[in-house]
């Protein structure tokens, strides 16, 4: 492994974050309906602004801009610690069940909600419920001597991702028409309904989880030669696990209880970013909380621009625009890859 | 015993119940061929069909709904239940032994139409998007079980209120709306449905009749760049809907007070009385006009007389 010097990570970040101001700037410009730049503009300048255009920028783009670069971002470190933990390069943020458990307390609600008086808002609170209590049961069925070995983890999370899809299929098939339509679109993952109160819950679990990640990056990259070999180099390897993964759990059911089961960010963009800049941890994690972000606001204004006033689930978006990409990065880098 | 013994006697043990199977089935398909002066015993597979047959005054010969129909429809709650709109049972509408079985055009409930051709019933499809399907599924209902007079009565009845309303709306502006079916996601009445002929009779601009699709889903963006005068929330979501617009005062139907609340069972099933709808949305739209002449409706609940158990038919 190269070394890394701190002009490298900081030339390569400031990059990224270039990159992710140029997606703000389009995803606050762009949007279905007819707004001038100048306008856009006018309205950003004067933050108390009134009218439509001010009602559109602020308060339809502006939060939907936050939402899907905190979405974005935690899906995509999410999916490189799980890559790491489990030593796995077909881990996603999904892999674990946590997901599967988001889901299935997000789609009780959206199936059944409206009969015992719940609104649409309650959705995110039971979907989280639905991401911790998966978050616990893993724990309990995979650490119970101690330490989680990372073949019962994954064999735990395909389980239940298994156990929650069938719960989801049959609470959709007991729902109504329309109560089946919401849930088809929350399993391809949408950002559309955005509210400003729960976006800070997301911002909160992606922060205390870098804050986790960057401190044991290095550990991250020993665990790679091996559980054992990092164990007798000095890594806890108990320790890191556990932190790390309560803490990518946490992230990921934050981001899937507001967004719905957005696919490809979490596998693709790890690995991307692998043949991109290399394998190291400490570059890393805050390269991909920079890409996942931008790449799922690019994808997120796409969704809601190109189709005039109709939307597209964004999660649709990320798989037909991000898949082609992939395949031809790995196609270019295939030797690099796969080099013994 | 050897094994080919044992498959023999297997395969003469499969042959002796599947024989005794199909001499079961066979009295219940000698009992299902119709005589003409019997009424035809009726499986109606959607809701608004279950309304227009007890309209039509044929409810007396269903003899199963699905399972939505028995929910909306007190006087068919005690009818035996086939299942949703999307999963009805094959086997529960066989073993009522229907000679006619109604459903509108969708794509699961097309794959069971071959399936009851097949077991040789009869099967009427009748789409009900647009107002001319709807009055065409009343009258051909009608023609079908010999209630002309009924059909054209009520088609007739239908007719005449929209005409009452078109005039009484057409010496007044247009209203710029859109009619919220549920806010998230947002999906509206688009073009060509029959809300859409009943909120143009109504004296409103559908705004989203831009959408070629009948109920489509659109943006919020879309939404308040559109800047609707009115906004009818047919929602169904638990929250107050005028509390919910509220956060967006810049559209003109917010700022002006115009967020009004509708019954989505009252306007969004496309039922043989669309003029009570046409009624709750013409007052929506201009509340300043009297309420148009609407001939007394016949009580919704009704309950038809229950089918005679088969056991006791000819």
């Amino acid at each position: 492994m190269k070394v890394l010097r701190a002009r490298r990570v900081a030339g390569v970040l400031a990059l990224f974050a270039l990159g992710v101001l140029g997606s703000i700037v389009v995803g606050l410009a762009a949007g279905p309906s007819a707004l001038s730049p100048g306008e856009v503009l006018s309205v950003l300048l004067a933050p108390d602004a009134q009218g439509a255009a001010a009602d559109i920028v602020l308060r339809v783009r502006l939060p939907r801009v936050v939402l899907s670069l905190l979405v974005g971002a935690s899906l995509s470190v999410a999916g490189v610690l799980f890559q790491a933990l489990l030593r796995n390069p077909l881990a996603d943020p999904f892999v674990l069940g946590v997901s599967g458990g988001a889901a299935l307390g997000g789609i009780a609600v959206l199936s059944f909600g409206a009969s015992v008086g719940l609104s649409h808002a309650a959705v995110p609170p039971a979907a989280f419920a639905g991401a911790v209590l998966t978050t616990l049961l893993l724990g309990v069925v995979s650490g119970s001597r101690g330490r989680a070995s990372t073949t019962s983890l994954l064999l735990t999370g395909v389980v239940f991702n298994a156990f929650a899809s069938a719960g989801i299929v049959f609470l959709a098939s007991l729902a109504g028409q329309n109560e089946a339509a919401g849930v088809f679109l929350w399993l391809i993952g949408s950002l559309a309904t955005v509210r400003a109160e729960i976006t800070g819950w997301v911002a909160l679990f992606l922060f205390a989880g870098l804050a986790c990640a960057l401190p044991l990056a290095r550990s991250l990259n020993l665990l790679a030669l091996g559980e054992e070999p990092a164990q007798q180099l000095g890594v806890d390897v108990v320790r890191v696990q556990r932190v790390l993964l309560v803490a990518a759990s946490l992230m990921v059911g934050a981001a899937v209880s507001v967004a719905g089961l957005i696919g490809f960010v979490g596998l693709m963009i790890p690995h991307l970013l692998r043949l991109l800049i290399g394998p190291d941890h400490r570059l890393l994690v805050p390269a991909s909380a920079l890409a996942g972000a931008a790449f799922l606001l690019l994808c997120d204004t796409a969704a809601r621009s190109l189709f005039g006033g109709r939307e597209l689930p964004v999660g649709a978006i990320t798989s037909l625009a991000g898949g082609p990409v992939f395949l031809w990065l790995l196609r270019r880098h295939q030797q690099r890859l796969f080099a013994p | 015993m050897p094994p080919r013994r044992l498959a023999a006697a297997l395969l003469c043990g499969l042959i002796a119940i599947a024989t005794a199977a199909s001499s079961r089935a066979e009295p219940v398909s000698a009992e299902r061929s119709p005589e003409s002066a019997k009424p035809p015993r009726i499986v109606s597979l959607n809701p608004s069909l279950t309304a227009t047959l007890i309209a039509l005054g044929a409810g007396a010969q269903l003899v199963g709904v699905d399972d939505y129909s028995a929910r909306q429809q007190s006087a068919v709650r005690e009818l035996p239940a086939v299942g949703g709109l999307f999963n009805p049972s094959l086997e529960a509408i066989l073993a009522l032994a229907p000679d006619l079985v109604v459903l509108v055009p969708s794509a699961q409930q097309r794959d069971l139409r071959a399936r009851l051709a097949a077991f040789s019933v009869a099967v009427l499809e009748l789409p009900n998007i647009t107002l001319a399907e709807l009055l065409t599924s009343i009258e051909t209902l009608g023609a079908r079980l010999g209630r002309e007079a009924a059909a054209r009565d009520r088609v007739q009845a239908i007719r005449n209120a929209w005409q009452a309303t078109t005039a009484a709306s057409a010496r007044q502006p247009r209203v710029r709306s859109v009619l919220v079916l549920q806010r998230e996601p947002l999906y509206l009445v688009g073009r060509g449905s029959f809300i859409d002929s009943m909120l143009v009779a109504a004296g409103a601009e559908n705004l989203a009749n831009v959408f070629a699709d009948p109920y489509p889903q659109a943006s919020l963006e879309w939404l308040i760049a559109a800047a609707p005068e009115l906004i009818l929330d047919a929602s169904e979501d638990a929250a107050a809907s005028r509390e919910y617009w509220a956060r967006w005062p810049s559209l003109p139907a917010v700022a002006a007070g115009r967020v009004e609340e509708i019954p989505a069972s009252e306007v969004t099933l496309p039922g043989p009385y669309p003029e009570r709808a046409l009624a709750l949305l013409a007052a929506a739209v201009h509340p300043a006009l009297a309420a148009p002449p609407v001939a007394p409706l016949p009580p919704r609940s009704a309950a038809p007389p229950r089918p005679p158990p088969r056991e006791v038919e000819p």
